[in-house]
């Protein structure tokens, strides 16, 4: 098992920080401003709902950047420096490992280019912008990327079925929260259509379009009723593959 | 500021500089242009905000009409409104609305990440995104609330939504109470993001 797909249920942490403010520090904003760019940049988009015309974009980036990208980097982390890290900081440290491995930037040149920046913080920074990279960020914001595609078969359960959440292997990276695994549940929703994933996660079974369900699940189920509170439901969304007939 | 961001100061200007410098040559090799950062920024202040989700909520609460329509399909309900982003976007190209009512309490959360409908609410908050409150807001959520200033009695049914897959969900809060005096547009600007996530109410201001 991996830390980061159990955080769901973990006990002993302490109050919850009501820190209101989506960014506490400015260079926050910049991360995530380059995080998003390069999702609106990301090659796979040529062939996303709705097309995106990425072969002629005039950007030196060739790579698939998608939120699963992200999201396996944080969930692939030591646990132990995952909960030492903030927020963006794993960005900043998963998004900078990217460019220099996938060769767009060398270590070297990173480092120095830092040294200079620690020495001069408000040096400015290159003068070269882009219409055509700013049109495209524009799009993908605002037509995103849905990964709705048509329904080949019958869905394998329906409204009102009872089921149990499969426990595949954990690999990489998942989107089935790990207090799911093994749990009963009641399908109460089968989305229209089916849906893919960025990336296929091999073992764990996502990637392919399939049905999704909304599954509830009474606490008492999940943590047993001692370790619940009364009167809750939790509902997640769960891919087929996550999904199987009660054992 | 809280304890859990009082680093350091050390800390931040090294992540300030590297994240300089990753910008400075990203710009250079053409990864990404100058202009390319603030544009998302941008985006972010003027077309995809909380303002949305208010209009949104602050109409519900006006049309039981439109309040049906909108929990019954979300994205055709928000497409009626004159927002300056239509009904979808990146990170919202699935959005689904539950209500407040009396005797049910939503709670929206995504154990595994930070999933939040961008289009209607913008960023998500610190709080949303952080481990403690990603951990304990399934399993123990009437505590959490409580710890947030929103009392739920073990009479009302609490929803956990745990945004796993395509739907990003958000919450109608309730109306409050004596708020008939109000018009629509006063309405929109008692909302708050974190009443569209379940873990405020929405309350008078004091006169």
């Amino acid at each position: 098992m991996k830390l980061q797909h159990y955080l769901g249920g973990l006990e002993n942490l302490g109050p919850v920080d009501f820190e209101k403010r989506v960014f506490v520090q400015e260079w926050e904003k910049r991360i995530f401003g380059i995080h998003t760019t390069m999702m609106a940049e990301s090659a796979h988009l040529i062939d996303s709902l709705p097309r995106y015309p990425m072969d002629t974009l005039p950007t030196s980036f060739k790579s698939d950047w998608t939120w699963a990208s992200l999201r396996t980097g944080a969930e692939g982390m030591q646990p132990f420096e995952y909960f030492k890290f903030r927020y963006y900081e794993k960005w900043l440290g998963g998004i900078s490992s990217f460019f220099i491995n996938q060769g767009y930037i060398s270590e070297e040149e990173f480092k120095s280019r830092a040294d200079f920046y620690r020495k001069e913080p408000d040096a400015p920074l290159p003068d070269k912008p882009s219409a055509p990279i700013r049109e495209q960020i524009v799009r993908y914001l605002e037509q995103g990327d849905s990964g709705m595609r048509p329904c080949a078969g019958k869905p394998l359960f329906a409204a009102g079925d009872s089921v149990t959440v499969a426990d595949p292997a954990a690999v990489d990276h998942t989107r089935l929260p790990g207090y799911l695994r093994s749990k009963p549940g009641k399908i109460v929703e089968v989305y229209p259509g089916a849906f893919a994933y960025f990336v296929n996660t091999g073992l764990d079974g996502i990637g392919k379009p399939m049905p999704v369900y909304r599954v509830a699940f009474d606490a008492a189920d999940i943590w047993g009723v001692e370790k619940s509170e009364p009167n809750t439901m939790i509902y997640a969304d769960l891919f087929e593959a996550y999904v199987q007939a009660p054992v | 500021m809280s304890q859990l961001f009082d680093y350091e100061k050390q800390r931040e200007a090294e992540s300030a500089a590297k994240v300089r410098a990753l910008e400075a040559l990203l710009i250079e090799k053409g990864v990404i242009g100058s202009d390319s950062v603030d544009t998302v920024l941008a985006h972010f202040e003027t077309v995809a905000g909380p303002f949305n989700g208010a209009k949104i909520v602050a109409r519900a609460w006006v049309d039981p009409e439109y309040k049906a329509r909108l929990l019954a399909d979300t994205p055709k309900a928000i497409a009626e409104l004159n927002l300056a982003q239509g009904m979808d976007g990146a990170e919202g190209e699935h959005m689904l609305a539950v209500a407040n009512a009396p005797g049910v309490h939503n709670l929206i959360i995504c154990t595994l990440c930070s999933c939040y409908p961008w289009p209607i609410l913008g960023l998500p908050p610190y709080w949303y995104k952080d481990p403690v409150f990603r951990a304990r807001g399934v399993r123990e959520p009437r505590a959490v609330l409580k710890e947030f200033g929103v009392p739920v009695g073990a009479e009302t049914k609490v929803e956990v939504w745990d945004s796993s897959a395509q739907i990003r969900w958000f919450v109608v809060p309730e109306r409050p109470a004596n708020s008939e005096h109000l018009n629509e547009e006063q309405l929109a600007a008692l909302v708050t993001p974190e009443s569209m996530m379940g873990v405020a109410l929405i309350e008078l201001p004091a006169i």
